[in-house]
């Protein structure tokens, strides 16, 4: 199946724009980021902290709608979702 | 008027469509980028979602501060020193209901709503931090 991962500010500085790429069913949100950011040790250590989970900054959404970051272990990935990985806003 | 946009706004054509027969009092916010020893300031946004998020946040203002008009306009791209980030327009029928609800709006906008600004400097560039720093997925309004 097919996910597109959408990165901003920082992240998307670290990862790339869009990423549209493969995961098999059963594939959880944490699982996702994970194996795109193994490929990236900055970007690896920006979101995740020694411990290999989020950092306590970092906001989550699946299809427009905020993830908590507790809840990333949990959250499977369907085909076509798209997945956005940010740091905190600052508009205004 | 909801929108993100990279063009610049016309604060006094929102100003004019807010004077509604039912309003008393039009309030104006405009964000602009200062100067803390920076060339610019570049903005991004999720545009999708912040779009939504936007459109809530109006629809709550008008409802909890009996506001005649709500615009907001937040603008993405390279801004120079004194240009227009944020303008918000909005229109009550008295002055309190008017600045309350402009007043709801900002702290909404940066509590929650997808949009980052990083300054850039002649030694290069820094984004800049949230006011609310957290990761906790929760809705915070």
């Amino acid at each position: 199946m097919t996910v597109k991962v959408r990165f901003f500010a920082r992240f998307r500085e670290l990862f790339g724009t869009d990423i549209v790429t493969d995961a098999t069913p059963g594939t959880s949100f944490i699982d996702l980021i994970k194996k795109i950011a193994d490929k990236n040790r900055e970007g690896y250590d920006a979101i995740f902290d020694t411990n290999g989970a989020f950092r306590e900054f970092v906001i989550l959404m699946k299809n427009g709608r905020r993830i908590d970051c507790a809840d990333a272990g949990k959250t499977m990935i369907n085909d076509g979702d798209e997945i956005a990985v940010f740091p905190p806003v600052a508009g205004g | 008027m909801i929108a993100i946009q990279k063009e610049d706004v016309d604060i006094g054509q929102l100003i004019n469509a807010a004077k509604k027969r039912n309003a008393g009092a039009v309030v104006v916010f405009d964000g602009i980028v200062r100067d803390d020893d920076i060339r610019e300031m570049e903005l991004e946004a999720y545009e999708e979602v912040a779009v939504k998020e936007l459109e809530k946040i109006a629809g709550e203002a008008k409802t909890l501060h009996n506001l005649c008009s709500v615009d907001i306009v937040h603008r993405i791209g390279r801004l120079s020193v004194g240009e227009n980030i944020l303008v918000i327009v909005v229109s009550a029928g008295h002055r309190q209901e008017a600045y309350d609800g402009s007043r709801f709006i900002i702290e909404a906008i940066k509590a929650g709503v997808p949009i980052w600004k990083k300054e850039l400097t002649k030694d290069g560039g820094r984004w800049v931090p949230g006011e609310h720093a957290h990761g906790s997925g929760k809705s915070i309004r």
